[in-house]
């Protein structure tokens, strides 16, 4: 693999399969408003050192006044290094004198005199409009093309193009690397999403991932996609309590450390509470636990949870509250699983299902998703519990349409099996269990002060 | 955002040849005036300036290591017993004090052959190299390069080892063995081991950085190039008085 240099931050080089290529050329392209710039921009000052600089070359898109006054905002723009470190010039006026020649002229004496590291052209499509024809864009290519490959430095050329130039434009054929900076839209909601169309030298993560820009850059979130991983891991051999000791029974003394589970049943029929359980019961052992919520707020939750006598400034209890609305599952997913590590979690509550498939662009990704996540928490011996939703509150047909009973290791079904005098029952049936013996019976149980209660076998 | 390069088991710098071995024994041994024998004794018998060994092992000293050396031989040249220079070295070292020689050299109007393949990467060479204040004998094949040793006579050549379809290692072994040129190599192809094998001092893999070339060249030359320098102008008086 040829050697890298970072993107800025380390999930962007997870990205790039370790970072962008070094003393390569890369295109970066977008449309306006995708963070191309910003990127650019990033990049240079994770790399520029004093000995070896980095230089910005504006050209006749964007003004280079323009790149400084809102690159300031940054919160990696160092002011003290324009000039030294970073070195910002621009293009635009001896391309509007002398044409493409003057910018080989001027990009040459950049290289002898500054030795930079990094150089940047912002825009880099702009340039073509000043060739007489593809002939001449493509001899000026040509040239810059063997100019920046007999130097070591790595060229950003940045540009507004479209998808459809990449089988025509030729910069795409001299480009070492192409990252794409795009946008989705659905429902009214924006999803930003990067792209590595190509990377000469080395592997780089497929397909699309989400991606957010602020003040701090451009934060990438890698699409959790994982393959079965081939290095082996160990999982502890002693089982672990639900919480509910009748459940344990039912499910041959409690769920094998690092399993998934999936509570499904209907509005009302106790999968929160059988989630509480779940991390309520961990921490009395000692385990630390997580409720990932997209449900209840924090009051809310609190207070069902103090009416089983259970607090959330439980000390081995941290909760993530995060409301289901404008909710970026790839975003989301990084918090969780940095959260769960930060605290040492060994059981997360993920409360619910639904909303995240609600937020995620499809049933196929999103089955991936849930797979990777599941993965990765199995590997690290974390368990978890997962509520879905089910539409039937009587009867079942289905449980749910993106597979995840299938990806689950334990399954808990949760139903309303009818009304007795006025007043309702549920049941509770394992449903599967992975690698261990179930009870397979349907199961009275009762919602009491003490929490969920099962009743006597009749 | 709070990641910096530092931050990655990354590389830092390709051109940093400080960390880098490059020269080989017979490289150091020219450009010092020590004998390989010798630096081979010292190595062992002191575990200081220790060389790192390339795959074909070759011993490969960095810049550093060309320093100390250097320093070594000050001391010795001012009384002390190699042992003694070691100890002041290996203090030095540990107190983080630089190693310095009173000693080394600069550009004196040297003539450098730069044998290139890739006008571009010619182009800076040259200008780098020029900069520096050595005079530079640019070629864009081998049978120019051979043309032009036998009638300016290089100090040092520079040899692209793709030159010519590839003829680059035949060139080094020309060049360094019947016309007693020290070479740096380079290359864009990691072929480190076939340019030693060659008779190449040193090698340097392509894009080659600014810094990185001058050094090399300043560390090839050192001493040695001007006492060749000298030895010819003593040449060239005898052949005038006769």
């Amino acid at each position: 693999m040829t050697e890298r240099i970072s993107g800025g931050t380390s999930r962007l080089d997870t990205v790039l399969g370790g970072g962008l290529p070094r003393n390569a050329i890369c295109l970066v392209i977008g449309q306006p408003g995708s963070g191309k710039t910003i990127f650019a921009q990033q990049c240079v000052y994770v790399n520029a050192r004093a000995d070896r600089p980095a230089v910005y070359l504006s050209t006749v898109s964007e003004p280079l006044e323009k790149i400084l006054r809102f690159g300031q905002y940054l919160t990696f723009f160092d002011r003290s290094a324009v000039g030294s470190r970073v070195i910002y010039d621009d293009l635009g006026t001896v391309l509007g004198d002398r044409g493409l020649d003057g910018v080989l002229d001027r990009i040459r004496g950049l290289i002898q005199e500054r030795r930079p590291s990094i150089m940047v052209i912002d825009s880099f499509k702009a340039m073509r409009a000043y060739a007489a024809d593809d002939g001449e864009f493509r001899k000026f290519l040509h040239n810059l093309t063997g100019m920046v490959s007999a130097f070591p430095v790595t060229s950003l050329w940045v540009g507004e193009y479209e998808a459809s130039e990449i089988g025509s434009a030729p910069e795409f054929a001299v480009a070492d690397a192409i990252l794409a900076f795009g946008s989705s839209h659905a429902a009214e909601r924006t999803t930003r999403s990067l792209e590595v169309l190509k990377l000469r030298g080395g592997n780089s993560l497929s397909g699309r991932h989400a991606y957010r820009i602020s003040p701090d850059g451009i934060a990438v979130y890698p699409r959790l996609a994982d393959v079965a991983g081939e290095t082996p891991y160990v999982l502890e051999q002693e089982r672990r309590s639900s919480g509910v000791a009748a459940l344990d029974d039912m499910l041959s003394d409690g769920y094998w450390p690092g399993a998934s589970t999936l509570i499904a049943g209907p509005t009302g029929a106790g999968k929160t509470l059988m989630g509480l359980h779940f991390i309520f019961g961990g921490s009395r052992d000692g385990e630390p636990g997580l409720i990932a919520t997209l449900q209840e707020h924090p009051t809310q939750l609190e207070r069902i949870a103090q009416g089983f006598g259970w607090s959330l400034e439980d000390d081995n209890v941290t909760l993530m509250y995060r409301s289901p609305v404008d909710l970026y599952v790839d975003e989301w997913v990084y918090q969780l699983l940095d959260t769960a590590e930060d605290v040492g979690a060994k059981r997360v509550l993920i409360d619910s299902l639904g909303d995240l498939q609600a937020a995620s662009a499809d049933v196929t990704r999103f089955r991936e998703y849930v797979y990777s996540l599941l993965h990765r928490c199995s590997r690290r011996g974390v368990s978890v519990m997962m509520t879905h939703e089910v539409l039937d509150l009587y009867g079942l047909t289905r449980l749910t349409e993106y597979g995840a009973s299938h990806l689950a290791d334990n399954v808990v079904l949760l139903q309303y099996a009818g009304f007795d005098k006025a007043s309702i029952s549920r049941t509770v049936t394992v449903l599967k269990t992975r690698a261990s013996t179930h009870d397979p019976h349907v199961r009275e149980f009762q919602i009491t002060p003490k929490g969920i209660v099962l009743n006597a076998r009749p | 955002m709070n990641l910096r390069a530092e931050d990655y088991d990354l590389p830092m710098d390709a051109g940093n040849p400080g960390d880098r071995p490059v020269y080989s024994i017979g490289a150091v041994s020219k450009m010092l005036g020590i004998r390989p024998a010798t630096l081979r004794t010292w190595q062992e018998r002191y575990g200081v300036v220790v060389p790192e060994r390339s795959e074909g092992g070759h011993r490969l000293y960095t810049r550093d290591q060309v320093q100390q050396l250097r320093f070594l031989m000050d001391q010795v040249a001012a009384g002390l017993s190699p042992a003694d220079g070691h100890r002041v070295l290996e203090e030095r070292i540990a107190a983080g004090l630089p190693v310095q020689s009173a000693g080394t050299s600069g550009a004196d109007t040297l003539l450098i052959l730069l044998a290139e393949r890739d006008p571009f990467a010619a182009d800076f060479a040259e200008y780098f190299l020029r900069t520096e204040g050595y005079d530079v004998a640019l070629v864009l094949s081998v049978e120019d390069a051979i043309a032009t040793t036998a009638s300016a006579g290089p100090h040092l050549a520079v040899i692209d080892l793709l030159i010519s379809g590839g003829r680059g290692l035949e060139l080094c072994r020309q060049l360094s063995k019947h016309e007693s040129v020290p070479v740096l190599a380079i290359s864009s192809l990691e072929m480190r081991e076939q340019a030693l094998s060659a008779g190449a001092s040193a090698f340097l893999r392509k894009p080659v950085e600014a810094l990185q070339l001058v050094s090399a060249v300043q560390d090839l030359l050192g001493r040695s190039a001007f006492l060749r320098r000298d030895d010819r102008r003593a040449e060239h008086r005898d052949e005038a008085k006769a």
